[in-house]
């Protein structure tokens, strides 16, 4: 009896976790998109096709009418469009808010710097990209824009810039988006500006030394740990301890390399310390493609920023030589890695915004990438690299439903993305409405804001973001902090609606003005009143 | 387009035509070979095989397929060795500590500095690329052979000796650089001094300290709960030249530090192979040659600062007079190209005969290296490092001509001025096709 009643109780507990589990995920509707041209990626295409989705995940795709169309299914009618898995993005630095950096007082510099905490702190190997996520409402609608539906955001800055995160761009919230994290740490051959390593050589010899006193830190505290007596306690160190994963545990490494001395000497450290290293950046990778050859198992992603690094050779030959190295040397790299037949994955790292990610794709392709190779650089390839192609990368029934849909061949100069499916979730392009006009001006940023009310004057700060013609924001008056969405800016017109809650109650404000450069003004209406609001912007840098 | 650009171009092709194995073969022939040595032979020839002489003589035949160069009326020198030089590098000082010994010089080799073919068009084969001196110690140098268009992995000479640079005086106490925030310690030549012996006390203990560890493990009481030492690369370095394994080369110029220098390789038993630009040194020469230290001076260069003011052109005939190694170097990415007019100087200031002045740049600095068994002069058995000129080297109108590198040639003054000559009728022909394009519309 004993034993059944504890059955009973694990099956209750199960039962209980399982509704939990359940209960708590959002609901994606069933999706059945019909007659689209699908392209696997990892299998032969599909001329026309249905792709299931449910749950967030591809339940099932093949040739029309061999695909049954479940009843709850919502239909998507996709005739001359094709399907693609989501591009992944294996290296940016979108999305993140860097941290305040604290200013150096002028003339600052170690003088003797005997103690290694000192450099410890130019340094941030514990810096967590998930952690400083900031997700754009822009940027999203950005990446959707081109078809990336999945991104590795890496912090950017220092020789230990930090760890990175997988991202799925399945909203505006960051941890919904987060798929894994940390994935990697991110190295630069950099400098420490004033204070140790100044130096490339110097970073070098602080790299070894970071490595070598990780695995003697971890030494010593695993010996400590199996026994203690008679052994000096390890003393705690934040800065070896977020190495240890990456220099004893061996997880990814990446090495960002500028140039091809760069890529030299990320082989060299990954070779002495028998790490997990990555090569990135990379766009001298076809001047060293047979060392590349002969380090075959270090995984590549070469970045699609064609801009010849400071120390290339071809920008120091005169003006002829330069343009040249801009237009056709440096947008062949990926071209001629496919010749030497390199494995590689396209990323988006040194670019500054993301519809350069196609042009440069067209630009490779120009230079002689083949267009599926394009593709893969930025599907499957990406996935296999970062260990996830197990459920990214490809469309395949039971993988997670990022899928694409595209007017025409996917890099193509007039292709455009309709529609986007990120973990099943649809999100449609937007185009402009009728009346609608383009923002004349960018009001995004911070200002401060007087409002006229029956209680008389308020300030306020106003935080605005936009894109293209649509804002968003928050505006926070003593009243509270309340959240800006659905803003319109057609030409100088500005149109908000502000969700607010004023003593409690949940109510809506909305707004109709102008805005210039850096004034707007106009009136907010709340149920029969209305208040008068003028706003001008805070400089940058100003708080 | 200037002649560097022109010569990068050059070179850059030589990048795609060369071969990749060792060496190359080459019968250099009728021309006055001065081998350093072994004497001059007035009309001889030298055949290089797979990048080694092999033969030094009078009417070498050459075998089937061997490249010929016709010397007649030329001189055939060793190819010119730079002793002291920062070429080739992305970076010189570490300058953020005062002692860098962590810092490596083959860590930042850049092959594609126009320096190289700098060099080479002054028939220099071979240079010692150094740290700075801005640090009481610095990081450890690299030699390279000057092989302009190959990658610097193939330029390094692995059987040079290790060498790690040290420097006194007024560039490490920072004398002639305005000071930034605090005054960095050292401020003064004993302070130098001192930092110095701390350091090498420091690597001392260290070493007694993995000793201790190395021995405590061997012995089966003590091998229980061991931890080893932490590795420090900065005093890995120090204690490789406390082991012999590295030898010191040293920035100095005053007569007074140098002797301080000296007296603290002996308290701790390293070697120092040379004194770098020590125009001081005929005031110690004797004390030089006993302790068998050379100097690598530049040759009538001075007064450019406090330290050097009393340098004097005569320092290397003196010294090579009484006993001490001396090379003469270029500092420089530009005066490298013109070490045999500093070479020839020696004699008339100092009264070098012309062998001992073409030592200067050649077998001396190979000595200074570590590298006379394969560089330095023209012996079978040497590599086919080799300079050609149109006149005696230390001929004040003397050109280089030819600069070879294992048999290969790396520099033909004739082709560079043919081909400088084609791009530049080329460049005037677009050119007048551009202006008529202009003057139809």
């Amino acid at each position: 009896m004993k034993i059944k009643k504890n059955r009973l109780l694990i099956c209750l507990f199960v039962a209980i976790l399982f509704f939990a589990s359940t209960s708590s995920a959002p609901v994606t509707p069933t999706y059945a998109i019909v007659s689209c041209k699908i392209i696997p990626v990892t299998g032969s295409p599909i001329e026309k096709g249905t792709i299931i989705i449910r749950d967030g995940l591809i339940e099932s795709l093949g040739p029309q009418g061999k695909i049954t169309i479940p009843e709850d299914a919502e239909i998507i009618k996709a005739d001359g469009l094709f399907a693609y898995p989501g591009l992944i993005d294996s290296h940016t630095n979108l999305f993140l808010e860097p941290p305040k950096e604290v200013p150096r007082r002028p003339g600052a510099r170690t003088t003797t710097a005997t103690d290694p905490r000192q450099k410890e702190k130019a340094q941030h190997p514990d810096l967590m990209a998930a952690k400083l996520l900031k997700p754009k409402k822009a940027t999203v609608s950005d990446l959707h824009k081109i078809g990336i539906t999945t991104v590795l955001v890496a912090p950017e800055s220092g020789i230990y810039a930090g760890q990175s995160v997988l991202l799925n761009v399945n909203g505006e919230k960051a941890e919904p988006m987060v798929i894994n994290s940390p994935v990697a740490l991110h190295v630069n051959f950099t400098t420490a500006s004033g204070t140790y390593p100044s130096s490339l050589m110097g970073t070098m010899a602080f790299l070894r030394q970071s490595f070598l006193d990780t695995e003697h830190y971890f030494s010593h505290k695993s010996q400590f740990s199996k026994s203690s007596r008679g052994l000096k306690r390890p003393e705690y160190n934040s800065f070896l301890e977020a190495l240890s994963p990456y220099v004893v545990k061996k997880n990814p490494i990446f090495f960002n390399c500028a140039n091809l001395e760069d890529i030299k000497r990320a082989l060299r450290l990954i070779k002495e310390f028998k790490l997990n290293g990555f090569l990135t950046g990379a766009n001298e990778a076809w001047r060293v493609a047979d060392l590349l050859i002969k380090n075959a198992e270090v995984p590549l992603l070469v970045s699609l920023d064609f801009k010849p690094p400071s120390t290339s050779s071809y920008i120091k030959q005169g003006e002829e030589l330069k343009k040249k190295a801009e237009e056709e040397i440096y947008p062949a790299n990926a071209s001629n890695l496919h010749k030497k037949r390199l494995t590689f994955a396209l990323t988006s790292l040194g670019l500054k915004k993301p519809d350069e990610i196609p042009k440069n794709v067209q630009k490779a392709v120009k230079a002689g990438l083949p267009k599926e190779e394009a593709l893969k650089a930025m599907t499957i390839i990406p996935a296999k690299i970062l260990g996830v192609s197990s459920f990214l990368g490809s469309l395949e029934p039971g993988k997670i439903a990022n899928v694409i849909l595209t007017t025409g061949e996917i890099f193509g100069e007039k292709t455009k993305v309709e529609r986007v499916f990120v973990d099943g979730i649809s999100f449609g392009i937007k185009k402009p409405a009728e009346g609608e006009k383009p923002a004349k001006v960018n009001i995004a940023g911070r200002w401060s804001a007087k409002i006229s009310s029956p209680m008389g004057q308020w300030e306020s700060t106003i935080e605005l973001e936009q894109d293209g013609n649509e804002i968003s924001g928050r505006i926070s008056t003593r009243m509270g902090s309340w959240e800006i969405r659905d803003g319109i800016l057609s030409g100088n017109e500005l149109a908000l609606s502000i969700s607010a809650t004023i003593m409690g109650e949940a109510m809506n404000l909305s707004f109709s003005g102008t805005a210039e450069k850096d004034s707007i003004e106009g009136t907010i209406t709340v149920m029969e009143w209305s208040m008068e609001l003028k706003a001008t912007r805070i400089p940058d840098g100003e708080f | 387009m200037n002649r560097k650009t022109i010569g990068f171009i050059l070179g850059m092709s030589l990048l795609v035509f060369s071969s990749l194995s060792f060496g190359q073969d080459l019968l250099i022939k009728n021309g006055t070979i001065l081998t350093v040595t072994k004497g001059t032979i007035p009309k001889g020839d030298i055949l290089i095989l797979k990048g080694i002489i092999k033969q030094i003589g009078e009417n070498i035949k050459a075998p089937k397929g061997v490249k010929i160069i016709d010397a007649s009326g030329k001189y055939v020198i060793p190819g010119i060795i730079d002793s002291h030089t920062h070429i080739a590098l992305a970076g010189t000082n570490e300058s953020a500590e005062v002692i860098t010994a962590e810092v490596k010089m083959s860590d930042v080799l850049d092959a594609e500095d126009r320096s190289i073919y700098t060099a080479i068009t002054g028939g220099v084969t071979m240079v010692h690329t150094m740290h700075g001196s801005g640090n009481p110690i610095g990081g450890e140098n690299v030699v390279i052979k000057t092989k302009w268009g190959k990658t610097w992995e193939e330029m390094i000479v692995h059987s040079a000796y290790r060498t790690l640079k040290f420097a006194l005086g007024e560039n490490v106490k920072r004398s002639n650089i305005p000071t930034v925030g605090a005054p960095r310690y050292p401020q003064s030549r004993m302070g130098v001094n001192a930092i110095i012996r701390r350091e090498f006390l420091k690597a001392k203990n260290y070493m007694e300290q993995w000793d201790r560890y190395l021995n405590a493990k061997k012995s089966k009481k003590t091998a229980k709960n061991l931890i080893a030492p932490r590795k420090d690369l900065r005093m890995e370095q120090l204690a490789d030249v406390l082991r012999g394994k590295m030898v010191a080369r040293c920035h100095s110029y005053r007569a007074d530090e140098t002797l301080e220098f000296i007296k603290l390789s002996k308290e701790f038993g390293f070697k120092i192979i040379s004194f770098e630009h020590a125009s001081e040194a005929f005031k110690i020469a004797k004390e030089l040659a006993k302790e068998k230290i050379g100097i690598s001076i530049f040759l009538d260069n001075w007064a450019y600062k406090v330290e050097a003011s009393e340098g004097i052109a005569y320092n290397a005939g003196y010294c090579t007079k009484n006993g001490v190694l001396v090379s003469i170097n270029s500092d420089s990415g530009e005066r490298i190209r013109r070490l045999f007019n500093d070479a020839a100087k020696a004699m008339k200031y100092g009264g070098l005969s012309e062998e001992e002045a073409i030592k200067l740049v050649t077998i001396n600095p190979a000595i200074q290296l570590g590298v006379e068994k394969i560089a330095g002069s023209l012996e079978v058995g040497k590599h086919g490092d080799i300079a050609i000129f149109n006149e005696h080297p230390l001929s004040a109108y003397t050109l280089c001509e030819k600069t070879i590198i294992e048999g290969e040639v790396y520099f033909d003054r004739a082709q560079y001025l043919k081909e400088r000559e084609e791009m530049e009728m080329k460049k005037k022909e677009e050119e007048k096709k551009k202006e008529k394009k202009g003057g139809t519309k």
